[in-house]
């Protein structure tokens, strides 16, 4: 009996100091960790890098290849992380105020750094041009405006522009004795036969909301003109109740509900191949889409894409106060600068990169449409010479290029704005909640 | 390891013998040092720095600033709000309805001695082994409308438009939820009927009970303190599903399947208004904390006994 409490009481001291030990040391271990991350950026910060974060895709290897050509002369290093796609915004967003924060970061201009420019954080990079002109006359001016923010530049455009096309099945349009609708009342038409003869007319995404946000875009455009999304955007929330955007609301309700879109829209997405698939088995005939349809459609059915994929501008809408040669998408992907940057010489001397012609033939080579003036020249070398032409005429004639609305409103904006445009399509809301729902949105 | 029995038994004694009123020492509050330690640093020390965040508006970029009760005011007047605590309970009810049934059976069926039952225990087991984002995405490809199950058995589907509607979305959620977890609650009441006595199957054999009466008269309530435990496991599960809602319907169609958590998140991480998100937070601890104690509470857990007792 004695014997054994003895055994019970050793066993617990012991217990104890492993308690202590093994606390102390995972204590240890945590402030250590914390240390060590928060030190060596700020070291090397000093020691002469520079950090380009990118958006995490198939298109990083160019953007690999410009920092190893970058590298090769400069004795500041530049060093490239990626963040894989979704989550892109939100963990830039954590990162961007803290020692860990990239001196160089992919953006999309507009709505999406403005937060950042409001909050002091963003280099104005008008300085640099003024010592390089050459960082703001290489770059078409509609796409170069859109990271101009208050007047002052705020990004030099990188990758390519991405504007939102009507793609279509060129086989379905021709079995259905059907051609591409120039028109408004064409698309009906077409929609009209098309179903009669049980395809879906349009393929859409509405799982992901931003597909059925197009449609919005473009409507818009055309029947109203793009002022009444920029006066909107800059705060005069009457233009969404004005009687063009009543109008522009009818019309998307009557595509709606002529059953262009089928009835199932909301449970396929785009962003799991479902409706890219629907247009290359020839189950839809459109689908309106970025530019990046082509390289979806290259990379599951590479066939179609070559021989089967049509493209062409959003039909006319005749009446309406928008130019039919108005564009809406991506206008283009941009670095911007962190004010904190140690090494704002390097810095620009790395966003000279992109208007050379390594990085225009690399872009064109992956099939992404620089918006440099020097890209016509190799516009023949790219993965589709005939796509990228039709896409560059188009950019470069476009009265006026409209940035995603999701892009251009601040990112609190976007789950209000895919929520509206989702629930008017599903007939959940009509006009007025429509109007109220953007006439919430913050514009500042 | 019967020296160590004997100590347990010991141990067990001096316990008893501490509660009335021997003065022998218990083990001392270093013991549990290491888990209060990380109890308060990664859940104490974190719901006060949200319940402090929900007082302030922050972007998660400058300093947050405090702006008084605008975040709570705000959020008891947001429609979506009142909807995401409605739709989180009645998943959470959908979950436990849909799941203890199938479970129980799957358990004690699995816990008895037929050929096969191991490798058919084992196939059942499967959904256990997957993350909760494989088991999204898998699910989301078989739903496809087009190309997937839907667009076989149409007459079964309809336009199968499962996404597409609040009904719709709400049972694939259910389902998804009931095909992944079933085998995790199967698993508990496999223990479970494996420690009823057999001498109470012998006993009521002897007084000519069938199969079912078995089950309903021995194995049910012998499972009681099973149940609650799968249960309460279940609750606090359901309140807190996130990552199919996420990846099959991200809250939609519109904000029809927007549960707290996931609201949580879209305030928080879409729209960057970490107040409204903390809010949010403090509200879905405060309703799973409540619903807790009424389990805890009406199930008897807090003074659960052994089933064993008084039978040994």
């Amino acid at each position: 009996m004695d014997s054994l409490r003895v055994r019970i009481r050793s066993g617990a001291s012991r217990n104890r100091f492993a308690a202590i030990a093994a606390t102390t040391t995972l204590v240890l271990g945590l402030t250590a960790a914390c240390g060590s991350s928060g030190g060596s950026t700020s070291g090397s910060a000093d020691s002469g890098t520079i950090h380009v974060l990118v958006y995490g895709d198939s298109g990083n290897t160019v953007e690999q290849q410009i920092v190893d050509t970058f590298n090769k002369t400069s004795k500041v290093k530049a060093v490239l992380y990626t963040i894989p796609g979704a989550d892109y915004q939100s963990k830039l967003n954590t990162i961007i105020n803290t020692p860990q924060a990239p001196d160089i970061f992919f953006n999309w201009g507009g709505g999406s750094i403005a937060p950042y420019v409001k909050d002091n954080l963003l280099l104005p990079l008008d300085s640099m041009i003024a010592k390089d002109p050459g960082l703001k006359d290489n770059f078409l001016p509609s796409v170069f405006n859109t990271a101009v923010v208050d007047g002052k530049s705020y990004g030099i455009p990188m990758r390519g522009t991405q504007p939102v096309l009507l793609f279509d099945n060129k086989q379905v349009l021709a079995s259905a004795g059907l051609s591409v609708p120039q028109t408004w009342n064409d698309l009906l038409g077409d929609v009209a036969v098309l179903k009669a003869k049980g395809i879906t007319p349009i393929a859409l995404g509405g799982g992901d909301q931003w597909p059925t946000q197009m449609w919005f875009e473009y409507i818009y455009d055309r029947v109203a003109g793009p002022g009444l999304f920029e006066q909107a955007l800059a705060g005069d929330k009457a233009a969404w109740s004005s009687p063009d955007s009543v109008k522009a609301l009818g019309m998307v309700k009557q595509l709606v509900d002529a059953g262009a879109f089928g009835s199932n829209f909301d449970s396929v997405k785009f962003t799991d191949g479902g409706s890219p698939a629907l247009l290359a088995k020839g189950r839809a005939a459109f689908e309106l889409m970025g530019s990046w349809e082509y390289s979806t459609e290259q990379s599951s059915d590479p066939d179609f894409a070559k021989n089967g994929l049509g493209w062409s501008a959003f039909p006319a809408i005749p009446g309406g106060k928008g130019d039919p040669a108005d564009i809406v998408g991506n206008t283009n992907n941009f670095y911007s600068v962190l004010k904190k940057t140690q090494h704002p010489d390097a810095v620009a001397a790395f966003l000279k990169l992109m208007y050379s012609d390594e990085f225009v033939q690399a872009q064109l080579a992956i099939g992404n449409l620089p918006t440099t003036t020097n890209t016509p020249t190799f516009l023949s070398t790219s993965a589709s010479p005939g796509y990228s032409q039709f896409q560059f005429n188009l950019v470069k004639a476009a009265p006026s290029f409209q940035l995603s609305w999701d892009q251009a409103y601040p990112p609190a904006a976007t789950t209000t704005i895919h929520t509206a445009v989702q629930e008017f399509f599903d007939g959940k809301t009509d006009t007025n909640g429509f109007i109220q729902a953007m006439q919430s949105l913050a514009t500042s | 390891m019967s020296a160590l029995s004997s100590a347990v038994e010991l141990g067990r004694r001096r316990l008893k013998a501490r509660r009335v009123g021997v003065g022998v020492t218990r083990p001392g509050f270093v013991w549990a040092a290491p888990a209060t330690v990380f109890f308060l640093l990664f859940a104490i020390l974190p719901l006060v720095l949200v319940a402090v965040l929900s007082f302030t508006s922050w972007d998660g970029i400058t300093s947050p600033h405090f702006n008084g009760l605008a975040n709570w005011t705000t959020l008891f007047h947001d429609p979506v709000m009142t909807q995401s605590i409605w739709l989180t309970l009645l998943l959470t009810v959908l979950g436990v309805v849909t799941q203890t049934p199938i479970s129980i059976l799957l358990g004690v069926w699995a816990a008895g001695p037929q050929r096969n039952r191991a490798v058919l225990s084992a196939i059942f087991f499967v959904p256990l082994l997957l993350s909760a984002t494989a088991v999204s995405v898998l699910w989301r490809a078989l739903l496809d409308p087009n190309f997937g199950i839907p667009g076989q058995l149409p007459w079964l589907f309809g336009n199968g438009n499962l996404l597409g509607s609040q009904s719709g979305s709400i049972a694939v959620l259910t389902f998804v939820g009931m095909w992944q977890f079933t085998p995790l609650h199967a698993l508990l009441y496999q223990g479970g009927a494996r420690a009823v006595p057999q001498v109470l199957y012998q006993a009521a054999a002897i007084d000519g009970a069938g199969t079912v009466r078995q089950f309903f008269h021995i194995t049910l309530p012998q499972l009681r303190n099973t149940m609650i435990t799968s249960v309460i496991l279940m609750v606090v599960g359901g309140l807190t599903t996130f990552d199919t809602v996420l990846i099959l319907t991200q809250g939609g169609p519109g904000t029809d399947t927007t549960v707290s958590a996931y609201y949580m998140y879209e305030q928080g991480f879409k729209n960057f208004d970490f107040g409204a998100g903390s809010a949010i937070a403090l509200v879905l601890v405060v309703v799973a904390t409540l619903i807790s104690l009424a389990v805890v509470r009406l199930s008897g857990y807090d003074k659960m006994r052994s089933t064993t007792e008084g039978i040994s």
